[in-house]
């Protein structure tokens, strides 16, 4: 196939671009909140099923785009009520090894929770294209594969809209950078927690739908996005939403191009060197930097 | 001074019971958890010593574990040493390793440190999966040696095949590493542990080389681990990549919560607790059909650090007080 | 004698220049007074002393040595102790351990060895035991904080923090004590019995640096008095030198921190 580097780059964006929302989500929940939430990527995961299970009602790519948006909706509900009677009540109380503590009991849950629900054999979202693939210049690919990169482009383009244009957009980076001046500005802190996991925990519902279009949807399929993402908000600085959007695309195409040049194998560990490599040359990551002691 | 006896007499009555439970409760499958527990007392204990003592959190200690495992395996099958001395050896090649993860938590911290030990041993397991020429993938090692028995005449020997026997071994192992943590905690090494945990660069600024005591935390810690992972091969006598999985750290990580963090005895207590506790549950799956421990496991982390956050044993301590003035309290 | 000595100090970040090619002495047996309005570099001096940055020009020199660049700890066992200007202390640990950590020999003994000792030697004779205990103890005795030393550090009150500290700094028996803002928050009876410590420390044989906001405090027990400002050292001198000194008042009253007497 001509232009196999072309093809690889392309389908590193895309998955990418994935990586992108689950890891902004997972950025901005920490920038404003400190907190590390190792579940993040099984809201990703029940993002997925919402969309599986509302494609037997709506099918078609109305009923994909309509699983986006239930999965938005439904997952950030459910970030709602975990920050609200989880994680609020230890931001006072206790240190960072119990909020991860905390968050690595509710990923045992959520995953083999789903595994009960939902049974352990992977399922598909349908294509609501029926893989039709697309012909470009140099590399070609299917039209739902597009249609995620060309999603992810927009959603990322709103969110920061969203945060420098909009009051309540700029409240939250404020908040993100000095939580008591935030307050004494009269932003409503408890609000702005509220608000923040929920945007965040949406993320990564919709980055689970997208996750979900390209590969499968199985109730294991937290753990990697949740660990790719925090590789991506470290190589990107955490709190740091730029950052995390080139994190994002970095590990991508770096993960795609490494399985096809290096080892299918070890793929996944790509993401863990790059971390490591990057942490024990800067220890706040490629943006960060904030990190006061 | 009246918590001093109470605890003394506890911990006689505990050494009593341990010696004699084989022989009470004769079930060879309630002796095999009895192994277990043992075992996962060495390495939960070994984790403590790091998370609870120091500070570190290390989310990839099943690593640890599993190069002890299937670097004690390996010398056994391959170059024909006896398991016995594979035991420590499983514990070198893991503390080894230690230092290798050592390193990067002298910058890191929190949930930077978590993620890096994380990468640290699912890069190790994928290692152990797919460098099948060595470890046959995820097949796993199977047909380990136990441990060679005591030979001590052509009609009367010792042979650590069967749980009862197997206990007793680990049971020494276990009173060892006790004893031995216990002198390192409540020593000039223990204190400087703590005085780290509590303020990294407080305790810099009264001599604490913080990166080597991580060096040599790291390395004491993975040896335990190590050693419990190679027992562990010698005892199953099969074992797999899975050895160094997340799950397995997380149930170490409950293990320590449940039964108190920062506490010698906190690890025993979970250990035992959860080890029997997994193995009802699992009847109790069986019986309603249910996949549901790993369910109750994780809710029982959570419910533990929202509720209960120095375990079981911090039930007993009580808060807000040392364990000196409730001493002087108490007289 | 010259125990401390700074040459052409400088210390930047990023771009910001924090403090400007100070040069200094600190004569063994003073107390040295460093004042400064709020972001003058002060806490970035002592910093940059102890080791906890690296200068990016310059030296210093303890006793002829050159100590800038060495990490915090190896500096403390050479004979420098500090505080903090907010308090380090280990909440979790009892106010008698919290001396004791600062008791334990780290001068001779790399960190394998203190393990090894840990398991070999007797807990009597640690500092963890009876022989620690005492010691611990006289230091509480002096700070005043004999009555609390089975409370938990972090159920202090914070002025009893900062003499917690002071504890455990000279638990490392040091040479040269460097307290940084210890009259913070404390009510002029306080004060008081804190300037009399600190005289009581120097009268020991330790030269202190003070780092103070506090002008009665400082004015009171300095020997000598050295006055940073924008990271630049604008005037050193006794203390009624310093407080006529035009340049020092026009810093203080030109903008930021005011000084009250």
């Amino acid at each position: 196939m001509e232009s196999l580097f072309l093809q690889q780059v392309l389908n590193g964006l895309i998955v990418g671009s994935v990586y992108c929302l689950i890891a902004i989500g997972l950025t901005m929940i920490f920038g404003v909140m400190r907190i590390s939430n190792f579940a993040h990527g099984d809201f990703s995961m029940l993002g997925a099923y919402f969309a599986i299970y509302f494609v037997l009602f709506l099918s078609g790519w109305a009923g994909w785009a309509g699983s986006l948006v239930v999965a938005a909706v439904g997952v950030g509900l459910i970030g709602f009520f975990v920050e609200r009677f989880l994680f609020r009540p230890l931001l006072t109380r206790w240190t960072d090894i119990d909020i991860i503590m905390l968050s690595i009991g509710l990923f045992i849950v959520l995953e083999n929770g789903a595994r009960l629900l939902f049974g352990a054999t992977p399922k598909m979202i349908p294509d609501p294209f029926e893989s039709k693939t697309i012909n470009l210049l140099f590399f070609s690919t299917s039209e739902i594969r597009l249609i995620c990169l060309l999603f992810s482009g927009i959603a990322i383009f709103l969110l920061q809209l969203f945060l420098t244009k909009t009051r309540t957009g700029v409240a939250i980076r404020a908040t993100s950078q000095n939580r008591n001046a935030a307050a004494l500005m009269g932003i409503n802190i408890s609000f702005i927690y509220s608000l923040t996991f929920v945007v965040g925990s949406a993320l990564a519902g919709l980055g689970g739908v997208l996750y979900g279009t390209i590969f499968a949807v199985f109730p294991m399929m937290g753990a990697m996005p949740t660990l790719k993402a925090f590789a991506v908000t470290i190589l990107g600085g955490m709190g740091n939403i730029r950052g995390a959007i080139f994190g994002g695309f970095i590990l991508g195409v770096a993960e795609t191009l490494g399985g096809n040049y290096i080892s299918m194998q070890y793929k996944n560990a790509i993401g863990f060197v790059i971390i490591i490599l990057v942490l024990l040359v800067i220890p706040q990551g490629l943006f960060g930097g904030r990190e006061k002691k | 001074m009246n918590r001093r006896p109470v605890k003394l007499i506890l911990i006689i009555l505990g050494i009593l019971i341990a010696l004699a439970l084989p022989f009470i409760i004769r079930d060879r499958y309630f002796q095999h958890l009895l192994v277990l527990s043992g075992i996962f007392i060495i390495l939960t204990s070994s984790w403590n010593l790091l998370a609870g003592y120091t500070g570190l959190l290390n989310l990839g200690h099943a690593a640890f574990f599993g190069i002890g495992g299937y670097s004690s395996a390996l010398f056994v099958l391959k170059l024909n040493l006896s398991p016995w001395i594979g035991l420590p050896l499983g514990g070198i090649v893991a503390s080894i390793f230690g230092i290798l993860l050592g390193i990067p938590s002298f910058r890191l911290s929190g949930p930077y440190l978590a993620i890096t030990t994380i990468g640290f041993s699912e890069i190790l397991r994928l290692v152990a999966m797919n460098w099948v020429s060595l470890t046959r993938g995820s097949l796993g090692l199977y047909g380990i040696p136990p441990l060679t028995p005591f030979n001590f005449s052509p009609n009367f020997s010792i042979k650590f095949v069967s749980e009862q026997n197997a206990y007793y071994v680990i049971l020494v192992f276990v009173f060892l590493t006790l004893i031995l943590l216990n002198k390192l905690i409540h020593s000039e090494f223990g204190i400087s542990l703590k005085s780290m945990r509590e303020d990294e660069l407080g305790s810099q600024s009264i001599g604490i080389d913080t990166s080597r005591y991580k060096l040599t935390v790291f390395m004491i810690s993975a040896f335990l681990a190590g050693f419990a992972g190679s027992f562990y091969a010698h005892y199953v006598r099969l074992i797999s990549p899975e050895m160094l999985a997340l799950s397995e750290t997380f149930s170490i990580l409950t293990m320590v919560m449940v039964g108190g963090l920062g506490t010698l005895f906190g690890p025993v207590v979970g250990a035992i607790l959860l080890t029997f506790l997994s193995e009802g549950l699992r009847f109790f799956e069986d019986f309603v059909k249910i996949d549901i421990r790993f369910v109750i496991y994780g809710g029982l982390l959570m419910a533990t650090i929202l509720f209960m956050r120095n375990g079981i044993i911090g039930l007993f301590k009580g808060v807000g007080t040392s364990n000196e003035k409730q001493r002087e309290v108490n007289e | 004698m010259i125990l401390l000595q700074a040459m052409s100090l400088t210390k930047r970040f990023g771009g910001l220049i924090a403090v400007k090619d100070v040069n200094f002495v600190l004569q063994s047996g003073e107390i040295l007074g460093l004042i400064g309005p709020n972001g003058a570099g002060k806490t970035t001096l002592v910093n940059l002393i102890t080791g906890y940055y690296a200068p990016n020009a310059g030296a210093i020199l303890y006793r002829e040595k050159k100590i800038s660049g060495l990490k915090p700890h190896a500096i403390n066992n050479m004979g420098i102790a500090r505080t903090f200007q907010i308090v380090r202390i280990f909440h979790k640990l009892s106010v008698l351990d919290n001396v004791r950590s600062g008791l334990v020999d780290r001068r001779t003994r790399p960190p394998w060895k203190v393990a090894l000792d840990s398991l070999v030697k007797n807990r009597e004779t640690q500092v963890t035991g009876r022989f620690g205990e005492e010691r611990a103890i006289q230091l509480l005795e002096f700070v005043g904080l004999t009555a609390y030393r089975h409370e938990l550090a972090e159920n202090l009150p914070y002025a009893y923090c900062k003499r917690l500290e002071i504890a455990r700094a000279l638990a490392t028996a040091p040479k040269i004590l460097l307290l940084d803002e210890p009259s913070a928050g404390l009510n002029p009876k306080e004060q008081n019995d804190q300037i009399g410590m600190i005289k009581s420390i120097n009268g020991q044989g330790i030269t202190i640096l003070i780092i103070e906001h506090v002008m009665k405090v400082i004015m009171d027990i300095s020997h000598r008095i050295m006055v940073l400002h924008y990271g630049e050292k604008i005037a050193e001198g006794t203390p009624e030198q310093i407080y006529k000194n035009e340049k020092v008042v026009e810093a203080y009253l030109g903008g930021e921190a005011s000084a009250h007497h």
